[in-house]
Parts: structure tokens; C-alpha cells; sequence
């Protein structure tokens, strides 16, 4: 079993501090739904730690939404039941609104933040890819300064460098999307509650008055290693009417960049058609068209 | 045992105000069943995937399992042992499981009273597909979810009606 010390920082620069001084040999830990599986599993990356922080303990700076002139600044600390339900959060991106509504059960909701599923790195997070699929920024605090970082170059960098030692993830500063911006998060899991997405994608289209696309954001969890656009899709949409057929050829392109991306393997018969048929729907959904 | 300190943590359980020291460690299902000795709230999995070990924290049904002791500081945790009131009766959804025998093998009968406790005190005008959805995250291996979903929709009936009742007074 691993052992640690555990301790409730005070502030934002406690935090830093804990973790300056403990480098290595610390870790935070916010809702716990992935930390407590990992330290559970005897992770072999867990084995050094020593002291976890309760960033929850912060809840009351951290756990917030707030409107800023053209973006929202959602709190690390906000629940994915708080990300479903948070009217701001509807209104705005109802994609991550239903990404978040999509993640484990009410249990894992009621605890899971946003902060830590974007921090934790997996490829199959639901919100990452709604947040991916807007102009997101990663918030940052460390003892010396707070930083901002783009979500794309901060997720490529998890487990690298993407914080130094006494940094951590405050929150996410997310630009509105134009007023006739569409979007959908469509995920495909093995059963509705609990299940960790075999494939999922966020889309944003954002079309003219006659149905023109003005320009498509596609944004595809679970199938490269870390979470990205395909702006290949996007840039086949910019310019089309919306149509089912448009739909079929981006996801036909979205499979085919999987597969360049990350090579042909096992499951790759299955989530080439299964890839195809999500991005189709996701556009579908968002555009108001039948779905396939 | 552990090289770390015990730490104190205070809360409010089961509506009394609380402080125990306890390993650093110590998950709160841990605190509950090993330090507390309330062994109502079940360990099924212990990744938060089965849903036995629901408790309600601040009002919200969480896996206990999933959360460290240290982490309810300051907060109200309610178990199995504070659903019903002190005299012993049953809470409403308590009750309904028993009428609508919506028990088998009983383990994970108190992780679904709990997420239907939370749904229900926050929402008692909660409807089928709300109540199936708040239980999503509770699995019960004898398959006994029909009678738990119908159950749990009577609680719901009878809590909203006091509620009418209760509103109706302080109006009239």
C-alpha cells in the first residue's frame, strides 16, 4: 500500500509552495477519481509520492464560473456535474455542457473536476475534446508568476514540461464562440453510465444565414495520443453547405488521419467505421440535420 | 502502518458535529467502516465504478471510496446509519424498498438508498428516466433494478406530496 502525508494548503501560493518544496515527491489531488484508482493500483509513477495535497480544500476560489468579456474562466475545481448543469456553461458550450454530463456516474461527477481530467492526461477525458474544440487557454499558477498556455500545447506537454515544479492548473479561460456557432460532443462507450469512451468528438460549425460553413472546429477524443483538431476536416468544410454528404467525406478524413497519425492496429477495422459515423453525427447534431 | 502522522479532520456526520484523527492515508469509506465502525456503507469495488460504498456529501451522492478521509474537513456527510431520523422511522426511500421488496442479497442496497436519498431531498418531483439516471452509478449483481427504480419513485411521490402538504400549511 502506498503511504502519504496529507495536508490542506491555506492558498494559491501554499499550493506552490507545498509543491516546490516537495518535488517528486508530491501530488494534488482534486476530485480523486483517478488519483485514488492509480495510488489503489500501487501506480508504479505513484510509488515516490509523499505528500498529497488536498487542492479541494480550495474549492471556494477554485470551483467557479465566471463571464469575462469574451470568454468564460472555468475554475479547475468545477465538478463535471457543476459543467453539466452550470447555466454559463449551457448557454455558451452546450458541447461541454454534454460532455461533462456524458463522464462516469453521478458518483464520479459529483467529485471528477476539469482540472484534473485535463491534468490526469488520459486520451479518453469527455471534456477535454469539447474544450479542445474551442479557443481554450490553460491557467496557471506558480510561486514566481501565473501563466497562461494554449489547451493544444499544454495537453501535448503533460508528463513533460508543460508545468514547472511549483506550478499547477487553476482553471481554463474559454473564448465565446460566434453567436451561430453550432456544436455537438457525440461518444461512443461500451454502456451508457461508467463507461470510459471508446471514441468520442466535439464539433463547432459555424455557418452563414444560407447554410454556408464559415468555418468547422472537429475535435476527436480517444484516437491520437494527445488530444488535437483535424484541421484537414476542417478546412474540406470551410466553404461547403451543410449536407450529409460534406459530413461522410470529413469523417471519412478524420478516420483517414487516425490512421496516418497513429498506424494501423488491431482495433483499427472497427474505429475507422466507428470514427467515420461519430463525426458524421456530431455535425449532423450540431447542423440540426437527421443524424445517419 | 505508516510512517506519516495521524491528522485531524472535522465534520459534521450523520448531523452531529465531529472530530476524529486518523491516518493520512485513510480513504473516507475507510474512516467510516474501520475507524467509525459504520459498516452500513459497503466496499464493493474501490475504483468508484459499483456504487456500494454512496454516501451524501454537502447534499451530493459521492463514492466514498473515492474521496481521502481528509478531504470532508468542514463538510456534512450523511451514511446509511443517519438516513432515517433518530426514532428509528425509515427514511421515505427506505421504506419503498421495503414494500416494493426491492432487495436480494442487500449489499448494495445501501449505495442505492443514498444516490436515491440525494436525487430525492434535492428533487423530490423527480421523474422515471431522472431516478434511473441517479442511480446509473450504483450496479446491483442481482439484477433487482426494476423494483428499486419503481420503489424509488414512490419515495419520490410521497416526498413531494409532504412537500405540497408542508407548502400548503405555510401559505394557508
Amino acid at each position: 500500500m502506498i503511504v502519504y502525508d496529507f495536508v490542506r494548503p491555506s492558498g494559491l501560493d501554499h499550493v506552490s509552495q507545498l509543491l516546490a518544496s516537495n518535488p517528486g515527491r508530491s501530488k494534488l489531488i482534486a476530485g480523486g477519481t483517478d488519483l485514488l484508482v492509480q495510488l489503489r493500483e500501487e501506480s508504479e509513477a505513484l510509488k515516490s509520492i509523499e505528500l498529497v495535497i488536498d487542492l479541494s480544500a480550495l474549492a471556494h476560489e477554485l470551483a467557479t464560473v465566471k463571464e469575462e468579456d469574451d470568454a468564460l474562466v472555468i475554475g479547475a475545481l468545477v465538478t463535471h456535474d457543476m459543467g453539466e448543469r452550470h447555466p454559463l456553461i449551457r448557454r455558451e458550450f452546450p458541447h461541454l455542457s454534454a460532455a461533462c454530463a456524458s463522464v462516469g456516474s453521478p458518483q464520479i461527477r459529483h467529485l471528477g473536476t476539469l482540472g484534473g481530467g485535463v491534468c490526469n492526461g488520459s486520451p479518453a477525458a469527455d471534456p477535454v475534446p469539447a474544450l479542445i474544440s474551442c479557443d481554450t487557454d490553460v491557467l496557471i499558477h506558480g510561486t514566481k508568476e501565473t501563466r497562461s498556455q494554449p489547451l493544444l500545447d499544454f495537453c501535448a506537454r503533460i508528463g513533460k514540461d508543460a508545468l514547472a515544479d511549483d506550478e499547477f492548473v487553476t482553471g481554463f479561460r474559454v473564448k465565446k464562440l460566434a453567436r451561430s456557432a453550432k456544436t455537438a460532443f457525440v461518444k461512443l462507450g461500451r454502456r451508457k453510465a461508467l463507461a470510459v469512451s471508446r471514441l468520442n468528438v466535439a464539433v463547432v460549425v459555424i455557418s452563414d444565414g444560407a447554410d454556408r460553413i464559415e468555418s468547422a472546429r472537429l475535435a476527436p477524443g480517444c484516437i491520437f495520443r494527445v488530444p488535437g483538431r483535424v484541421t484537414a476536416a476542417e478546412q474540406y468544410l470551410t466553404g461547403k453547405a451543410v449536407s450529409r454528404e460534406a459530413f461522410a467525406e470529413a469523417g471519412e478524413i478524420v478516420a483517414h488521419e487516425m490512421i496516418e497519425r497513429t498506424g494501423y492496429r488491431w482495433s483499427t477495422p472497427y474505429k475507422e467505421i466507428a470514427v467515420k459515423a461519430i463525426v458524421a453525427d456530431a455535425l449532423c447534431h450540431a447542423t440540426g440535420l437527421e443524424v445517419f | 502502518m505508516s510512517q506519516f502522522d495521524k491528522i485531524a479532520v472535522s465534520f459534521n456526520l450523520n448531523g452531529k458535529d465531529i472530530s476524529v484523527r486518523t491516518l493520512p492515508h485513510r480513504r473516507l469509506i475507510d474512516l467510516l467502516r474501520e475507524d467509525l465502525h459504520l459498516v452500513g456503507t459497503k466496499e464493493g469495488c474501490g475504483v468508484g465504478e459499483c456504487g456500494a460504498c454512496t454516501v451524501i456529501v454537502d447534499g451530493k451522492a459521492v463514492a466514498s471510496c473515492m474521496m481521502l478521509a481528509g478531504q470532508v474537513e468542514g463538510k456534512r456527510v450523511v451514511t446509511i446509519e443517519g438516513a432515517g431520523l433518530e426514532d428509528g422511522t425509515l427514511d421515505p426511500v427506505q421504506q419503498a424498498v421495503l414494500d416494493h421488496l426491492a432487495i436480494q442479497c442487500g449489499f448494495c442496497t445501501p449505495g442505492f438508498v443514498m444516490s436515491a436519498k440525494a436525487l430525492i431531498d434535492e428533487n423530490p418531483n423527480a421523474t422515471l428516466p431522472e431516478i434511473r439516471r441517479a442511480i446509473s452509478g450504483n450496479l446491483c449483481r442481482c439484477t433487482g433494478y426494476e423494483q428499486l427504480a419503481q420503489a424509488i419513485y414512490q419515495a419520490a411521490q410521497i416526498a413531494a406530496e409532504e412537500l405540497d402538504k408542508k407548502n400548503q400549511a405555510v401559505t394557508g
